[in-house]
């Protein structure tokens, strides 16, 4: 019983040292932008005047919004599923640093640019077969010049 | 505190045994919650609206509520998270209570210390004393009820759910109620109470023909005396138990209406959406934070620096992940001196160095190994490693947290709840009893879910910006935030004599977690044993994965061993039965996996078997694999598993953890791998952290032996120790290339 008895408390004692309490953490910073269900106020924009130009770029900084779940595009960003694609313009298929490319794209002589980025994009399989991007076509046409264009803005 | 002191006084229990569990609560002066009766003042009062709420409802004791359309309700206290465990308990209770399977429901107990899983708790904090003498039980059991509550353990894990609360507390709960009914029924019919019959939900008094529904006799069984001890059935007497009956929780996986924590939708409460970063090295914390290029970003509404992590709360999950990762922020620097896989592994094979030939705690000891090595006629060594690895389950990581007025409501995915209210109310200083955890399905964990730290972030969050929030953290974030499998390396000693025995076996390695038995190879008989632990620094934080340390040791002992039943010369089935002579359920095992996969037939041209046999939470379980090599790369074809856990409750159940077990064993004997560069985890998602494809997958036999042997054993995890084991020593007879370190594919790229 003895014995028992001095287990006994060692294991209380490890019980109560594993609900030891903490002070709560306070928050370092915290900007509030918005109440909930509150209208989004949209900064004035500014006065431009309508060329009629279309910015593609812009478009396609939008539109990328379909492969930013698997791809960053700042500069020095990180691979997610997919590789950061900063700068891909020009750059040789399956060529970015520290990223496990399938064998069909890293052993590919493609070269991104505005053709092969548009095939590509239109039906990646398609156009490399047994690349590791299973998903993330981008079907419509327009959509894909502008997210191409996006792209070839980013980059030194 | 105050809670502790009960335990610490000599016990007023009286002689206790595992059944009167149930009762114990009247026993220890209400210190004890669990399975008492409804009665008038007794503390189960306060539960009961929590799980009686409908009209008509009665509550005939913790675990077991029967309503007036006589629907037998179950309250689990364990989690699901894809086990079966619901439905198995509910079996286990409605067999002892002769109920009718198609009326019965499953309801998960509310979370509240009232449920304490006592049984669970003992076998994780002293599972020997699950059979001690008599005479020891009463402070045991005084004493494990007071641990349980402090340290929280209302736990799924180890498992344990049937083996324990199973046995020990569902069916007594079922036994009991079931002489409740029939005691109310006696005293109503006047006749004696052994002549009533159940069954089916039906009270039968054959001799008068009068019969009664369980629903019409309920409220009145409540103002029964409950026996603290009922007789439970013999297994001739079964109804349920022992059968593949249909697992209550399926129709709504398969039809979408069962919900998962991450489907939390809390009635009449608007929802905000957080993304939360962490840092990538761990123990560090934010340095800086800017949120320029976030704060315009659609749907946003605000961006927190917590401290410890980073916060963007939005309209909607997706532009809150959107905006956080257009947030810029840097971290401090990390304490540790390892960066790099090569790093850990440095610091590992140092402490093993240091250890030297006899260095190191002693984990298990027999003969005398140093000096069988000495005149061993062969000696053969080898060291192995084992990568860090993640649990990478389904279902997303996710909490769902209101804080208002005090008061505290999370919706998560959890294997703790008990755990996440402790570091809810450490967190946010609210009180215990202010703090509510619900927590639905859970889509996957495998250990994973055993910590409490997303629940606690999305409470601050919720605290912090006043409003609800749901909280999902992406998969590069669990992948590389979360906590580990933890990396190994172990070296091995074994002599042989001339006849070829295995007659010394010394082991050396660095990390000894859980089950503490799981790195000593106890099954075989081997005069000289000498496993050794020389501690050392590990850099990711360590969890529990699914069979924790025999994920290693299981994988290392029977590799090791087959490699000692080939420098012997011998069959590996043949090598591992000569060492079982003395062990009649595991050569039972053993011989059956050798018979049902064929063992001694000549395998075709490219392909080989190899076999494991591996002891772990109470199950036995032999495997055959068959490897085809002939492409130059491993295709598994086959796999033949055996089990022996006493006695199975639900045979088709068991049968698919076992399956499950092997696939999660083959997928990270396959992929399973997780680097360390500039001290960060370099795999981040699926493309990287790979699972194994239906294509990939062997075909898979499963047969169970009831040997009768009690306490019965585990499903959940035993199926996993021995996959990896039998496919790599396959690997070697195709081969003849020993693999020493995991995982196998990247060995063969």
């Amino acid at each position: 019983m003895r014995n028992n008895a001095i287990l006994a408390a060692s294991l209380l004692t490890a019980a109560l040292a594993a609900c030891g309490s903490t002070e709560p953490e306070p928050v370092v910073e915290q900007i509030i932008i918005r109440e909930p269900g509150a209208p989004v106020v949209a900064a004035e924009p500014e006065a431009v005047e309508d060329s009629g130009e279309v910015d593609l770029v812009a478009l396609g900084e939008e539109a990328f919004q379909v492969c930013a779940g698997c791809h960053n595009a700042d500069p020095g960003g990180p691979n997610m599923a997919g590789p950061n694609l900063n700068g891909v313009f020009g750059r040789k298929a399956g060529t970015a640093m520290d990223y496990p490319y399938s064998e069909a794209l890293a052993s590919s002589d493609i070269i991104w640019g505005y053709a092969s980025l548009d095939r590509f994009l239109a039906n990646p399989a398609g156009y490399v077969e047994g690349t590791s991007m299973v998903a993330g076509a981008v079907r419509n046409g327009d959509d894909r010049a502008a997210i191409v264009a996006y792209l070839a803005s980013t980059g030194e | 505190m105050n809670d502790m002191t009960h335990a610490n006084k000599p016990s007023t229990l009286a002689k206790w045994s595992r059944r009167g569990v149930i009762g114990a609560g009247v026993l220890a002066g209400g210190g004890l919650l669990i399975g008492v009766a409804v009665r008038p003042g007794n503390p189960i009062g306060a539960l009961a609206p929590k799980v009686a709420g409908g009209e008509g409802e009665q509550l005939i004791n913790s675990w077991v509520k029967i309503g007036l359309d006589n629907v037998v309700t179950a309250i689990v206290p364990h989690c699901e998270m894809g086990q079966g465990a619901h439905s198995v308990l509910a079996q286990m209770l409605a067999d002892e209570l002769d109920a009718d399977w198609s009326k019965v429901e499953v309801m998960q107990a509310p979370t509240d210390g009232s449920y304490v899983v006592t049984d669970t708790a003992r076998m994780f904090v002293a599972p020997f004393t699950l059979h001690a003498a008599d005479w020891i039980e009463p402070t045991w059991n005084g004493l494990f009820t007071q641990v349980a509550k402090l340290a929280d353990a209302l736990i799924t894990g180890g498992s344990s759910s049937i083996r324990t609360t199973g046995q020990g507390q569902m069916r007594v709960a079922g036994a009991a109620a079931r002489g409740m009914l029939v005691g109310a029924a006696a005293d109503e019919w006047g006749v004696p109470a052994s002549e009533i019959e159940t069954r089916d939900s039906t009270l039968i008094h054959k001799a008068s023909g009068k019969s009664a529904t369980y629903a019409e006799f309920a409220t009145a069984a409540a103002e029964q005396p409950m026996d603290q001890t009922p007789t439970l059935k013999d297994p001739s007497q079964y109804r349920l138990i022992g059968k593949s009956k249909a697992r209550t929780d399926i129709p709504g996986k398969v039809n979408g209406t069962a919900l998962f924590g991450i489907d939390a939708a809390p009635e009449g409460v608007a929802l905000s959406y957080a993304a939360t970063v962490r840092s990538p090295v761990p123990g560090t914390r934010v340095a800086s934070m800017d949120a320029s290029r976030a704060k315009d970003m659609k749907g946003v509404l605000q961006i927190l620096n917590m401290g410890d992590f980073v916060a963007v709360v939005a309209d909607s999950y997706w532009q809150a992940q959107q905006a956080l990762n257009k947030v810029n922020v840097t971290w401090t620097e990390g304490a540790s001196a390892i960066r790099t896989t090569q790093d850990q592994f440095d610091v590992y094979a140092k402490a093993l160095d240091d250890a030297g030939e006899t260095g190191g705690d002693m984990a298990a000891s027999k003969g005398d190994a140093p000096a069988a090595l000495a005149s061993a006629a062969t000696v053969i060594e080898a060291e192995y490693k084992a990568p860090y690895l993640a649990h990478a389950p389904m279902e997303p990581i996710n909490c769902t947290a209101s804080v208002k007025d005090g008061k505290c409501d999370v919706w998560t995915s959890t294997q703790v709840p008990l755990r996440v209210r402790t570091e809810l109310n450490a967190a946010l200083g609210i009180d215990k009893s202010n703090i509510t955890v619900h927590h639905p399905y859970l889509g996957g964990s495998f250990g994973r879910r055993l910590e409490a730290v997303y629940a606690v972030m999305t409470a601050r969050i919720a605290q912090a910006t006043g409003y609800p929030v749901k909280s999902i953290w992406s998969r590069e974030e669990d992948t590389q935030k979360a906590l580990y499998r933890p990396a190994e390396l172990s070296r091995f000693k074994a002599g042989l004599d001339e006849s070829g025995a295995l007659v010394v076996y010394d082991n050396v390695f660095t990390q000894r977690d859980d089950p503490k038995e799981a790195s000593v190879p106890g099954i075989y008989a081997i005069p000289n044993t000498s496993v050794r632990v020389a501690e050392a620094e590990r850099y990711l934080p360590f969890a529990a994965w699914r069979s924790v340390d025999h994920s290693q040791h299981g994988w290392f002992i029977e590799s090791f061993i087959d490699e000692a039943a080939h420098a012997a010369g011998k069959d590996p089935y043949e090598f591992r039965l000569a060492m079982l002579k003395d062990a009649p359920r595991h050569t039972a095992v053993l011989k059956k996996v050798a018979e049902i996969s064929n063992w001694s037939a000549p395998s075709p041209e490219g392909t080989a078997k190899g076999i494991a046999i591996v002891e772990s939470f109470g199950s036995i379980v032999a495997q055959v694999h068959e490897v085809d090599m002939s492409s130059g790369k491993p295709k598994m074809l086959n796999a033949w598993a055996v089990c022996d856990a006493g006695f199975v409750v639900n045979p088709d159940g068991f049968k698919n953890q076992i399956e499950g077990g092997i696939v999660f064993g083959l997928t990270a004997a396959m992929y399973g791998e997780l680097d360390l560069v500039d001290g960060a985890i370099k795999q981040s998602n699926f493309h990287d952290y790979k699972m194994l494809r239906m294509d990939e997958t062997p075909a898979i036999t499963v047969e169970i032996i009831n040997s009768g042997t009690v306490p019965i054993g585990g499903a959940g995890e035993p199926g996993l120790p021995p996959a990896a084991p039998a496919l790599t020593n396959a690997i070697f007879a195709a081969t003849g290339k020993r693999l020493r370190e995991l995982p196998i594919a990247k060995q063969f790229a």
